[in-house]
């Protein structure tokens, strides 16, 4: 097992383009959700969403999630250094959900009121989730290994523990990993209809919490053998110390009410890193703001580190919940908290839930020097992922 | 690093020819006989006979399960019971799917767009999400450790045993569940029409049961073959495009690993799209150079769909025990002895090379 | 509406909704609790409570608050019968 380190990130968040303002949000406490305009929402108890305000390389020919994804992994490979020939030999794990459904909708909604179509081949070819990591390599070069994950909400870090895989088993030396999505109609409907969403901004482990928000994104880090990032002195953010998966073959919608399968996540990851609990500082939450996810999220954390051990924090209550992207950006602000020894608070967070044991970095940031930091992500299906990052 | 051997331990099927573990695919290769096929919107397609389900699946368990997914548990479940495995001692699942659960999603859409807000189905919506069909067979089979869906056009099956092989090999979990699945729906035959594919269409599911031949001897279970190596690398090739570029690392490191000389017979991926077929010849040709052995697809009789990809590798085995490899023309079988490659090349580069072996 | 057509409704959303065999609904009395694990239940989990409460909301035209704890009204046919007909009793 050779260790693997991160010496590249992008982000398009909707905080902006790119890793500095999606940084600069966080750090502020600042919250990007807001009334939702990408298509009308009216219809909806909840008519918010944290969106891009701006999409890179947006084009007519291409899907807006496609134009997000080039966006944040062009410059996580333009952040890392890398050359034309390291990039023939990348790997690319891309992590996806929606795909380019937002444009197939607009084509299926159009066909189902009896308008005359125009021509749909475009968005029927980006249109599903795996047809992301086909623009991404071609457009940026990318001629390694390459896969498309799908595990809902937990997608965008699957793709960083594949990548870390294939490095660690040499396979690669180099991957580019993230995960990506476009708010779609879809999935905006389905969050309204499962009763998920919070006509409010969310408000993660606040005792009055309703509900999630939605928002997109995208984030891509370059994941690197350690040996051979040092050898082409490569600048190293962090180390991709361990990750754990597991699934809690429990329920399609509900987590394990003990959060078992989060549990197991977590320490497979110490396992991994060969860390002791103790050593971990911050855990940078799903923390989704619905009523179930934070109560069972917050148990399993202190069935892990102990009871108040360690800061929790949830960036969805900034960004909303960027499904598969959700897993990349949190990533990034795992990383970054790392080396800017600050760690992104809970926007909107009132009072907290009195059966959520932490100091959940209430509204301010807070300075602290950390030395290793988890990221969870967990999906529908009971789909759980931790990542743990070792300050450089 | 050091890699365990991989074998396998149980097979299931569940296609519109086939229903059943090893025992049923090795009846049906001995004696390939075509599924008929029916036309969706001016094109050919293979469907799954009505009622095969009902047979496999309880009718309580089936009210929550959309068709795709009871296809999937199907499958996955005649492969673990084949194996005998305890999914307690840690069980893995790779789903490889081109398509998903399309079927729901439109039905989704449609009851939003028929009747608004109030004619959306909670029930319906997390089969919207391309992983409904791991979710539920996670929960079928009890598969508590890694549960990935690998989404890529026509090669998701032969990816995911690849996938899984590493998972096993590399001794992060001891066994994985591995297969695919793609249904057959008209709103998609009608848009894979659009986009001018030429493939004929099939539908069904195929699951691998992989385990470390350490812990399947241990545990004294019946091998059914081994799998010996794989890899996935892509090729260059613009999207939903072929490549011109033959030289593909992935039957070079599958064979590198598998250490036991030339294949002799090749499952690929050939299912009538012409030019993606003569770029897949092509490379087939570069990797094995004039010794090229003989190669069957199987796509003319089952239809093109993520479960064959995964069917392939299982056909293999039985062709590396048997020393038989079917004719998917109409053609007799052809004597054959080694190690089988089974090709995945996809539009879009996307590329996969297993080696499977009698064990 | 009495409760006792409201009953008729629920089954018929039992099918429509739900996606039960249309003889399994036929089966079910007021009586028959709703929740899955207790006995003899028509089984319904979490999401089937979420799928049923839209159904209601779209049938008879009033608005369940999730911040409400309605278990108790969810506990059998009889019981969710008769909060449906005095929730449409008291509009």
């Amino acid at each position: 097992m050779r260790p693997v380190v991160v010496t590249g990130l992008g982000a398009v968040s909707p905080f902006g383009v790119g890793v500095k303002p999606y940084w600069a949000g966080l750090a502020a406490g600042a919250c990007a959700i807001r009334p939702l305009t990408l298509f009308d929402a009216a219809a909806f108890r909840c008519r918010i969403a944290a969106a891009v305000p701006e999409s890179p390389g947006a084009s007519p020919r291409r899907s807006r999630a496609d134009g997000l994804a080039l966006g944040a992994a062009g410059e996580a490979l333009d952040d890392a250094g890398l050359g034309r020939v390291e990039r023939r030999e990348a790997a690319l794990i891309v992590g996806a959900v929606g795909g380019g459904m937002l444009e197939a909708e607009a084509w299926y909604w159009a066909r189902a009121q009896g308008e005359r179509v125009p021509s749909w081949a475009a968005a029927l070819r980006s249109m599903l989730p795996g047809s992301h990591a086909g623009t991404l390599a071609h457009r940026l070069g990318l001629g390694g290994p390459r896969h498309s994950v799908v595990t809902a909400c937990s997608s965008g870090a699957v793709a960083l523990a594949e990548a870390a895989e294939l490095i660690a088993d040499g396979v690669v030396d180099v991957a580019l990993a993230g995960g990506v999505d476009a708010m779609t109609r879809l999935c905006f409907m389905g969050f309204n209809a499962l009763k998920l969403l919070d006509p409010e901004p969310c408000r993660p482990f606040d005792r009055d919490r309703r509900g999630m928000s939605i928002g997109e994104g995208a984030a891509f880090v370059v994941l690197e053998a350690a040996e051979r990032a040092h050898a082409r002195g490569a600048r190293v953010y962090a180390e991709l110390a361990g990750h754990g998966m597991t699934t809690d073959a429990f329920h399609v919608t509900a987590p394990q009410p003990e959060g078992e399968g989060m549990t197991r996540a977590m320490r497979a990851a110490l396992a991994v890193a060969g860390l002791d609990p103790r050593g971990v500082g911050y855990v940078n939450a799903h923390g989704t703001a619905t009523p179930q996810n934070d109560r069972i999220e917050a148990l399993a954390i202190a069935r892990v580190f102990g009871e108040g051990r360690v800061l929790v924090s949830s960036n969805k209550s900034m960004i909303g919940h960027t499904m598969a992207a959700a897993g990349g950006l949190e990533a990034v602000a795992t990383i970054l908290a790392l080396t800017h020894e600050l760690v992104p608070p809970t926007a909107n967070l009132g009072t907290p839930d009195a059966d959520v044991a932490f100091d959940c970095v209430p509204r301010v940031a807070r300075e602290a020097a950390i030395e290793h930091a988890i990221s969870n992500s967990f999906g529908f299906g009971g789909q759980n992922v931790t990542l743990l990052f070792r300050r450089a | 690093m050091e890699r365990r051997a991989v074998v396998v331990t149980g097979v299931g099927v569940v296609n519109a020819a086939i229903v059943g573990a090893s025992p049923a695919l090795g009846a049906w290769l001995a004696a390939p006989r075509p599924a008929a096929r029916v036309t969706a919107h001016g094109r050919p397609a293979v469907r799954l006979p009505e009622g095969t389900l009902a047979g496999l699946i309880d009718p309580g368990e089936a009210r929550r399960l959309s068709r795709v997914c009871q296809l999937t548990i199907a499958a996955a479940r005649l492969a673990t019971v084949e194996s005998g495995l305890d999914p307690a001692r840690g069980l893995g699942l790779v789903v490889g799917s081109e398509l998903g659960d399309f079927t729901s999603t439109i039905a989704f859409a449609d009851g939003y767009l028929a009747r608004g807000a109030a004619g959306l189905s909670a029930l319906l919506f997390p089969n919207t999400v391309m992983n409904t069909m791991a979710a539920t067979t996670a929960i079928a089979v009890a598969a508590r450790e890694l549960a990935l869906t690998l989404n890529v056009p026509t090669v998701a099956g032969e990816l995911a045993i690849a996938r899984g092989v590493a998972a096993v090999a590399s001794g992060r979990v001891d066994a994985v569940l591995a297969g695919g699945v793609d249904e057959v729906d008209p709103l998609v035959e009608e848009m894979l029409g659009t986009l001018g594919d030429r493939d004929v269409r099939g539908e069904g599911a195929a699951f691998l049961v992989l385990e470390a031949e350490s812990v399947a001897r241990a545990r004294g279970a019946t091998t059914l073959g081994r799998l010996a190596g794989a890899a996935w690398r892509a090729l260059p090739a613009r999207p939903w495009g072929v490549g011109r570029r033959s030289g593909s690392r992935a039957i070079e490191e599958a064979l590198a690993g598998a250490a036991l000389g030339p294949p002799g017979f090749v499952y690929c991926s050939a299912s009538g799209d012409a030019e993606r077929d003569s770029w897949e010849a092509r490379v087939l040709a570069a990797a094995l150079g004039d010794a090229t052995p003989p190669a069957v697809s199987l796509a003319p009789l089952l239809g093109q769909h993520a479960g064959l990809g995964a069917l392939r590798v299982a056909a293999a085995l039985w062709t590396a025990r048997a020393g038989v490899l079917p004719d998917d023309a109409g053609g007799p079988a052809r004597r054959v002895a080694g190690p089988g490659l089974v090709h995945g090349l996809a539009r879009g580069g996307a590329h996969v090379a297993v080696i499977s072996s009698a064990a | 509406m009495e409760p006792k057509e409201v009953f008729d409704e629920l089954k018929t959303m039992l099918v429509a909704r739900l996606k039960f065999d249309p003889r399994r609904a036929a089966e079910v009395v007021e009586a028959t609790p709703l929740p899955k694990g207790v006995e003899d239940s028509i089984g319904l989990d979490s999401l089937d409570f979420i799928e049923l409460s839209i159904a209601i909301e779209e049938k008879f035209g009033i608005v369940m608050d999730e911040s409400e704890d309605l278990g108790a009204h969810f506990a059998s046919f009889d019981t969710l019968s008769r909060f449906i007909a005095g929730r449409l009793g008291a509009a």
